[in-house]
């Protein structure tokens, strides 16, 4: 069960029991006012208990206390049933509506939100039953008379039951329709998750291993140094924390002072003592604080930064300023690495943003935001479960007006046709009831709201209860052949259930108080005061409760909508989760066969980068490097733009590389991009001064060629993936054919 | 003693070539250099043997309506392009320039084709092979596989001894190879005057015979 259903169920319950409490109570209470019961004493016993029990009841149901509670309520209610004859006024009783009636309704009509079917079936059977044993035991002589009316109680249990199923299932529909909304963005989420992840990686990757394999590919270390060595364990050290995923909290201000501890900078940072928040975000600060950092020792100038840190409200703000050289930020462009690529978008991609202000000549400020508020649950959620709640309630309302129009009033109207004049007025009442019913059904199958055209319907409904008060003989006002009196109200309630409470009461109030005032006026009851309040309790309490329903059903709408969105955070995180751990195994498991060696000896000291093969290896690992921040599969030529990365790395080096390409291409899937690039990547790492870089398509075949002076040790024939390799040396120069047939 | 028109509206260009020639050996001569073609048709440039050509002379599409009126009058001309595709090559081979080089190519084979281009021999450099080894026209002309694999391997390697070693051929069957595709490629589709000197010459020095063509 997901959360509209959940949260109606909840809800509903809690007003079934304030409405089982408090209704009868009302009524009870009113007997001893009004009622002169056979024996007041036991009158007064009944009542009390009956009223301790319901709030006993109200108090312990919700909480689970066992299967007997229910079956215990039915027994009193029972009791109470049988007990009329000493608790009921004989001249409440012989007229019409007693108290016990309305107790034993309004809790029959309860039960649909607390019982299943067969229990409420059973339950309705049984306080039925007793309260027809019990009004024949008070009355024996016109007790059949009024039995029809007695049944009525079965007939609102149903519709009660009706009304629960048709909101129930307006609350699943809508639980539908979020939850496929839901996947959709969880998929979304996923997708996003992974591909922020592995730029992240990357990310990381080009500040540390990446940097140190090339600075020592391109024999910058003469020999064995402790700050390599030193630059070598941090770098591991960053590759394997990414096989880890981070969650929970971490201290964002400890974790800048390590950054700023391992750069050749004085900084002055202004910061609070300490700023706990969510690793991933704290992370992402640091990194792009320590980009921001290199920034300044590579392009500033200058030996000082400054670094500010803030939180306001939910937003960390982090401020790395210098006053160096400055730039003009609008001329940094391109695909390289640099400030825009892994600050901008690392911060974007962890939901904060990043600006760099600067000019030349007067330094740079990189200012870095994140938000730590959690995201606001998705507009319309809460609409459509409102929207769904209503329909539900709207086709309720609209079948038990039917019911109640053409299973209790014609009947009445049948059974009395001597008491009205004129006759014919009657018929006429009921047909404008049923012309507003078609009307209201017509909008609410379109889904369309009554709008300003309620107010008509509603004249009509009134002018129809005045005509049908108006035609009643006075001697038969308010009594059982008055039948529109009170139920006329069930059209108010239609036509203005989607009006807000307090119209919504006033309005059925004042019909009430029409019809009364009407009657006052005229002269005239078939009924005594008492029966009138009994009988417009039973009929009010459950018009209410239809209003109140319908006026809670956006506030509980509107916390299923945020629940859902709750718990739609807490799935995504999971799932998010279990795939970048399953994704960071991976990436980590394929460098742990190359870069991790190599580092781990660098860091050790057993591999000396002066040595000329340790140097190399690392010029071919970072050229691989290289390509895999080159790899993104949204660019129209994935082959080309990855040999390009590689190609601009070796000029940056001073190699002259000459590029060509022929012929149309398949799509290359990634690991056989990865196989054909190899020979290129290893050559032009290793190539002495110059590189010739070709690529053919032609006789469905996908040839990539590298000519280099390089040593022929460096580049090996490995046949991987479909693609089979060729070496041949001639002279200084050396050749690597790397040729796959699997495009076609 | 070999005479050279350069038209190319980049004097940097214009210097380099005039150094490459003097270095030649035997040297060749640029009669006359400009940015516009006129320094082709107005002496001395009208009667150098040889006429090297820009196609990018200004901010229009490639000169290929002059290369054409050159071609018809008869001219030996070097295409010189910074072009470096596939079909730009194919459509000046098809007009009738005797061949094209990429100006990535110009110090290795700008010499040789000027030189070849003077005694009508065939001359094909590695980006115009990789053009003729992966063409796909259907007017093209029907090409052995071997003579593919020459082809698409000159241009991955510009070193026919490479090819002749990937290949296992000599360097005199390679270089056949390579003029055999070039005098096809001239039998085929627009007539031209130093097309078919080409191809007749072809046939003379017993390169190729009537039937394979």
């Amino acid at each position: 069960m997901r959360s509209a259903e959940r949260q109606l169920l909840r809800t509903g319950l809690r007003y079934a029991l304030g409405i089982r409490t408090v209704v009868p109570a009302v009524s009870s209470l009113a007997v001893l006012v009004l009622e002169t019961p056979r024996s007041p004493a036991l009158t007064v016993a009944v009542v009390l208990a009956l009223n301790a029990w319901n709030l006993w009841f109200a108090y312990r149901f919700p909480r689970g206390s066992g299967r007997w509670l229910v079956p215990v309520d039915v027994l009193a209610h029972c009791a109470v049933c049988l007990s009329q004859a000493w608790t009921v006024d004989p001249e409440v009783n012989a007229r019409g509506t007693n108290w016990v009636l309305v107790v034993a309704s309004i809790t029959v009509v309860s039960y649909p939100w607390q019982l299943s079917a067969r229990a409420l079936a059973a339950a309705t059977v049984a306080i039925m039953a007793a309260y027809v044993g019990g009004a024949a035991l008070a009355a024996p002589d016109p007790w059949q008379v009024l039995t029809p009316i007695q049944l009525w109680m079965g007939v609102e249990a149903l519709l009660s039951r009706a009304l629960y199923l048709l909101v129930r299932r307006g609350a699943k529909a809508a639980d539908e329709l979020v939850a496929h909304g839901e996947r959709l963005r969880r998929d979304a989420a996923v997708a996003a998750a992974r591909r922020a992840d592995e730029r992240e990686y990357l990310a990381a990757l080009h500040d540390t291993a990446s940097a140190t394999l090339f600075m020592v590919g391109v024999g910058v270390v003469g020999g064995r140094e402790q700050w390599l060595s030193r630059q070598a364990e941090r770098d591991l050290k960053v590759i394997t924390g990414y096989a880890e995923v981070p969650d929970g909290e971490a201290d964002l201000v400890a974790l800048l002072h390590e950054v700023i501890h391992h750069v050749p900078l004085r900084v002055r940072c202004a910061a609070p003592e300490t700023l706990r928040m969510p690793a991933v975000e704290a992370v992402a600060l640091c990194h792009g604080v320590r980009e921001a950092l290199t920034n300044v020792v590579r392009h500033a100038g200058v030996a000082e930064a400054e670094i500010r840190v803030e939180r306001r409200g939910d937003l960390v703000v982090v401020e790395v300023a210098d006053r160096g050289l400055g730039f003009d930020p609008a001329r940094v462009t391109g695909h390289r690495y640099g400030v825009t690529r892994s600050l901008m978008e690392r911060m974007a991609r962890t939901g904060g943003r990043a600006e760099v202000v600067s000019s030349p000549g007067a330094g740079t400020v990189v200012r870095m935001e994140c938000s730590l508020a959690a995201p606001a649950p998705p507009e319309g959620d809460a609409e459509v479960i409102a929207g769904r709640y209503m329909q539900g309630l709207r086709w309720a309302v609209l079948g038990m007006n039917l019911v109640i129009l053409y299973a209790l009033d014609l009947p009445k109207l049948l059974a009395n046709l001597d008491s009205y004049d004129p006759w014919w007025a009657q018929p006429s009442v009921m047909a404008a009831l049923t012309g507003v019913t078609a009307v209201a059904g017509v909008a609410t199958a379109r889904r369309r709201p009554l709008g300003w055209a309620r107010w008509p319907l509603l004249a009509v409904v009134f002018a129809a209860s005045v005509l049908g008060t108006a035609s009643v003989r006075a001697d038969h006002r308010l009594g059982v052949a008055h039948w529109s009196e009170g139920d006329a109200a069930w059209w108010v309630v239609l036509l203005l259930l989607d009006s807000g409470l307090p119209v919504f009461v006033l309005v059925v109030a004042a019909q009430y108080a029409t019809t009364f005032a009407h009657v006052a006026w005229l002269g005239g009851s078939a009924l005594t005061l008492a029966n009138v309040v009994h009988a417009t309790m039973i009929v009010l309490s459950f018009q209410i409760t239809v209003g109140v329903i319908a006026a809670v059903l956006r506030p509980i709408a509107r916390s299923a909508a945020r629940m859902a969105a709750e718990e739609e955070r807490l799935r995504t995180a999971e799932v998010v989760a279990g795939q970048l751990h399953q994704d960071r195994k991976e990436r980590y498991a394929a460098l742990g066969e190359t870069t991790t060696p190599l580092l781990r000896g660098l860091a050790s000291g057993e591999l000396d980068p002066g040595d000329e093969t340790v140097r190399r290896r690392c010029a071919v690992e970072a050229a691989r490097m290289r390509r895999l921040f080159a790899e993104d599969a949204t660019v129209p030529d994935p082959l080309l733009h990855e040999l390009r990365a590689c190609i601009e790395l070796a000029e940056r080096t001073g190699i002259t590389v000459l590029f060509a390409e022929r012929g149309e291409r398949p799509p290359v899937p990634k690991h056989v991009r990865l196989a054909l690039t190899e020979p290129v990547v290893a050559a032009l790492a290793t190539a002495a001064s110059s590189a010739r870089v070709t690529v053919v398509g032609a006789r469905d075949a996908l040839t990539v060629s590298v000519v280099a002076d390089a040593p022929p040790e460096s580049v090996t024939a490995v046949d991987q993936a479909g693609v089979i390799t060729s070496v041949v040396t001639d002279g200084r120069q050396v050749r690597v054919k790397a040729t796959w047939r699997g495009g076609t | 003693m070999i005479t050279v028109a350069v038209v190319d509206d980049h004097p940097v260009v214009v210097a380099g070539i005039r150094t490459w020639c003097s270095l030649a050996d035997p040297p060749i001569t640029v009669v006359d250099s400009g940015p516009t073609v006129s320094v082709a048709w107005l002496e001395p440039g009208a009667s150098a043997d040889v006429v090297v050509l820009d196609l990018q002379l200004d901010m229009g599409g490639p000169a290929y309506g002059d290369l054409k009126r050159l071609v018809d009058a008869g001219r030996q001309v070097v295409i010189y392009t910074m072009r470096d595709d596939k079909e730009t090559a194919l459509t000046c081979l098809e007009i009738g320039a005797f061949t094209c080089l990429t100006k990535a190519e110009g110090e290795a084979h700008l010499v040789a084709a000027v030189t070849a281009a003077a005694r009508n021999e065939p001359y094909t450099p590695p980006a115009l092979s990789g053009a003729l080894g992966t063409d796909t026209r259907p007017n093209r002309p029907r090409l052995a596989p071997r003579e593919v694999d020459v082809l698409l391997e000159w241009f991955h390697c510009e070193s026919k001894e490479m090819v002749a070693k990937e290949l296992n051929l000599s360097v005199r069957t390679v270089n056949s190879y390579l003029a055999r595709v070039r005098v096809k490629y001239a039998n085929v589709g627009r007539h031209a005057p130093t097309k078919a000197a080409l191809v007749a010459r072809a046939i003379q020095d017993g390169l190729i015979s009537v039937d394979e063509l």
